[in-house]
């Protein structure tokens, strides 16, 4: 059951400092050099994958993170 | 990025975008609350800003993303066995084609019989600020979205 206090504030509804600021932590992201962390993924019909499954599928993969907004 | 997807299809490079949060949520593209309200703003990133590489939505709780920082609009490029080699805490084109050719010549100095050993590199890259377009994609979130970023950053 996903923790509903931690939905609220990584899905913050208002782009203020006190809300975003929490969530840059790129300094503390995974190194390079050593397999990255993996987790599931869904395609837009819903379907899951990995991002395992994502990275296997080529030489390199180019995952950008966003969003719409 | 979309044009970087197609131009390296053919040499062994994968391209997705990895669908998050909102970074600027606004009345017309809010907070997300469900994994069906994410799914339509991620069909909408395909839909109306034209992102034609596979969009993969993270967990809503952002599980995969904060393990990766939690930059709003950060990219990462992954050797085969899932070994990241690229990082950067935001999304430049010449930066990300930049590091792909290089990549790419990897595998041809390799093949040439070459003996490489990796090592860690810094590099502080620049991108283009385009105010006005960013601006004009916070008032297509909605008012709130720009009044925000306005008092945030002036």
């Amino acid at each position: 059951m996903a923790d509903p206090d931690l939905l609220g504030r990584y899905n913050y509804d208002a782009f203020v400092p006190a809300k975003f600021e929490p969530w840059m932590n790129f300094e503390a992201s995974p190194p390079l050099g050593q397999r990255g962390p993996d987790f599931p993924l869904w395609d837009l019909d819903g379907n899951q994958t990995r991002l395992s499954a994502v990275w296997a599928r080529h030489t390199y993969t180019i995952v950008e993170f966003g969003s719409f907004t | 990025m979309n044009a970087i997807a197609a131009r390296y299809a053919d040499q062994g490079v994968g391209s997705i975008f990895l669908y998050t949060n909102e970074a600027h949520p606004g009345e017309h593209y809010p907070h997300l609350t469900s994994v069906e309200q994410k799914l339509r703003h991620a069909r909408d990133l395909r839909d109306i800003l034209g992102v034609t590489r596979p969009i993969l939505l993270d967990a809503l709780d952002g599980a995969c993303h904060r393990a990766y920082g939690s930059m709003p609009n950060m990219t990462w490029i992954f050797t085969g066995s899932g070994v990241p080699i690229y990082k950067s805490d935001w999304t430049d084109a010449r930066s990300v084609e930049n590091a792909v050719v290089y990549f790419l010549d990897v595998i041809v100095r390799r093949r040439g019989g070459e003996r490489l050993a990796p090592f860690r590199v810094e590099r502080l890259d620049y991108r283009t600020q385009d105010q006005a377009a960013f601006y004009r994609g916070l008032e297509r979130n909605g008012p709130n979205a720009v009044r925000e970023f306005r008092e945030a950053f002036g």
